[in-house]
């Protein structure tokens, strides 16, 4: 039995499904004069040929599970993981706006427009981002608007603008407001001097302004159509593409960015410890991996270089952008960077609490590493062992995991102001935890370190 | 009426289900039109140039700002299935 994808509701185009584990696209009759314009008018050929549209194929329309009104069924190319724009770095997103400029400027040059310009829908695969709506192309119809002119400034320009110019954490208002963030409020929270900025000022500020004054006003068709020439449209498109050129996060310094160069490991145990993982790595040979902490990559690399789909997740957003920003310098396709607080990690959202999925629901994968991470989960956060082993276990099958000791430098300084009320934490303590759920496939110390790293099997 | 809210109109006459905003839409009237504008003079610019060049104007003229479709396509399967199921 086909099963609909719970996110895909808004747009009566058509709908996604699940039927055997695949997923599928439904695209409805009443599409089907821009579907075919999408195919036939050279423009799927080309963002294709630029790998920035999902590629897909037509399948037998049999499987459409609303027959009555399917025009066709179509099956888009896999995507290893779906990512929210609340778990991307300041560079993927506005990677994602300008993809999204690109493809409706495109469109225009085909005599299609961009009906819609949702973070959601692009996702970052091989490395690089993809639009993955299908549908989301009209008809161009000459003088008339960009419709998704507000979509895109509430989705990408609002948020991109609040992270460059106030605060980068506020990227985590788009997990607040699934529609993006209000302008009014993108507005109230900028800081005055972006006034002077043509780019924000008329596209958020004045912008805002519209909206509030307009608010309950009808426009009348007049007022609308034959207003916007397809020269104007470029102009609007050219206009936000340069804003959101112009607005930089620097690839700041935070707690993890450093701790390669910074922390009691010698260059040794450092790659006493690669090598470790290497091993366990190979010995489990997954096909998708999540390093939880995983801070720069420095380890998912063991796994993404083997070309084993990886999630490196990070709290710090300027430990993501440095490991986006060397997944694009060197073309990596196999690794994905995404900011996550493992204390709070992103929760099912949206319409029935479905729209969007949470963490752990887009899991289990094969492998889940977690390497100096036990400490600031059982002390910073005071997670008893036991409860940390179960959350790792419904997310994979193996897990990678090191045992950072009290007498480790790092756990000392978490320590140093606050009393030890732990006193579970220690090997054996640890052992027992997680044997519950665990069976223990290897144990080794790192050399040169008081640190131990286990592999080990879901019972 | 010769009235209709923007939604109904816009409904109406595309596929379109956002809703796209009253205040939105005339913002945008006003700025596409000073925007577009610009984009006006920079073709004009373009042609006089090519009347003395003596170069085609429209060369160039696909080449996209944004530089991201224009990208070479990279050494990925060309079936969309095949790469990983």
């Amino acid at each position: 039995m086909p099963d609909k994808v719970s996110g895909s509701f808004r747009d009566p185009s058509g709908f996604m499904f699940k039927h055997d584990g695949k997923l599928y696209r439904q695209v409805n009759q009443k599409y089907q004069e821009e579907y075919d314009l999408l195919m036939n008018s050279g423009l799927y050929d080309q963002l294709n040929k630029s790998r920035t549209l999902v590629a897909h194929k037509e399948v037998e329309l049999t499987l459409a599970p609303r027959p009555e009104i399917a025009y066709k069924v179509i099956q888009p190319e896999n995507i290893d993981f779906i990512s929210y724009p609340y778990e991307w770095c300041f560079n993927q997103l506005k990677d994602a706006a300008i993809l999204t400029l690109a493809i409706a400027r495109r469109a225009l040059e085909f005599g299609m427009s961009l009906k819609d310009a949702s973070a959601y829908n692009i996702q970052f695969q091989h490395g690089r981002p993809i639009f993955i709506d299908t549908l989301s192309f009209e008809k161009y119809e000459e003088g008339m608007p960009w419709v998704a002119y507000k979509q895109f400034c509430q989705h990408f320009l609002a948020p991109l603008a609040l992270m460059a110019k106030k605060d980068v954490r506020l990227a985590q208002q788009l997990r607040l407001y699934i529609d993006g963030i209000p302008l009014d409020l993108a507005s109230k929270l900028l800081p005055a001097n972006t006034r002077m900025n043509f780019g924000l000022t008329t596209h958020i500020h004045i912008h805002a302004k519209s909206q509030q004054r307009y608010a309950d006003k009808e426009v009348s068709e007049e007022q609308v159509k034959g207003r916007v020439s397809k020269a104007a449209i470029y102009g609007l498109l050219d206009s936000l593409l340069s804003t959101v050129r112009s607005l930089k996060v620097k690839t700041v310094q935070t707690e993890w960015t450093d701790y390669y160069q910074d922390n009691n490991y010698t260059q040794a145990s450092f790659e006493a410890k690669c090598q470790l993982v290497r091993t366990f790595i190979e010995k489990v040979q997954p096909k998708k991996v999540w390093d939880l902490g995983g801070n720069t990559g420095e380890f998912s690399r063991l796994a993404s270089d083997l070309q084993i789909s990886t999630v490196c997740f990070d709290i710090d957003p300027g430990a993501v952008q440095q490991n986006y920003d060397k997944v694009k310098q060197n073309k990596e396709k196999f690794m994905l960077p995404l900011r996550m607080d493992l204390t709070n990690p992103s929760p099912n959202l949206g319409w029935h609490n479905a729209e969007r999925e949470s963490m752990q629901a887009r899991g289990p994968v094969d492998l889940v590493m977690a390497l100096a991470l036990i400490h600031h989960l059982a002390i910073s956060n005071n997670v008893p062992m036991i409860d940390v082993a179960d959350y790792f276990a419904d997310l994979g099958e193996y897990l990678i995991i090191e045992f950072v000791p009290k007498s480790d430098s790092q756990v000392k300084r978490l320590l140093a102001s606050r009393s030890d009320i732990f006193p579970d934490y220690s090997p054996e303590g640890f052992r027992n935890a997680f044997s519950f759920l665990y069976d223990i496939i290897a144990e080794e110390k790192v050399h040169g370190s008081e640190r131990t790293l286990f592999l080990l099997k879901k019972k | 009426m010769n009235f209709l809210s923007i939604n109904e109109f816009i409904q109406g006459s595309t596929q379109t289900y956002l809703d796209p905003g009253s205040g939105s839409m005339l913002i945008q009237i006003v700025l596409a039109a000073l925007l577009g504008a610009g984009v006006a003079i920079r073709i004009f610019w373009r042609n006089i140039k090519a009347f003395f060049t003596g170069k085609k104007a429209s060369e160039g003229e696909s080449k996209d700002p944004t530089g991201v479709v224009d990208d070479d396509p990279t050494s990925l399967p060309s079936d969309p299935t095949s790469a990983r199921e």
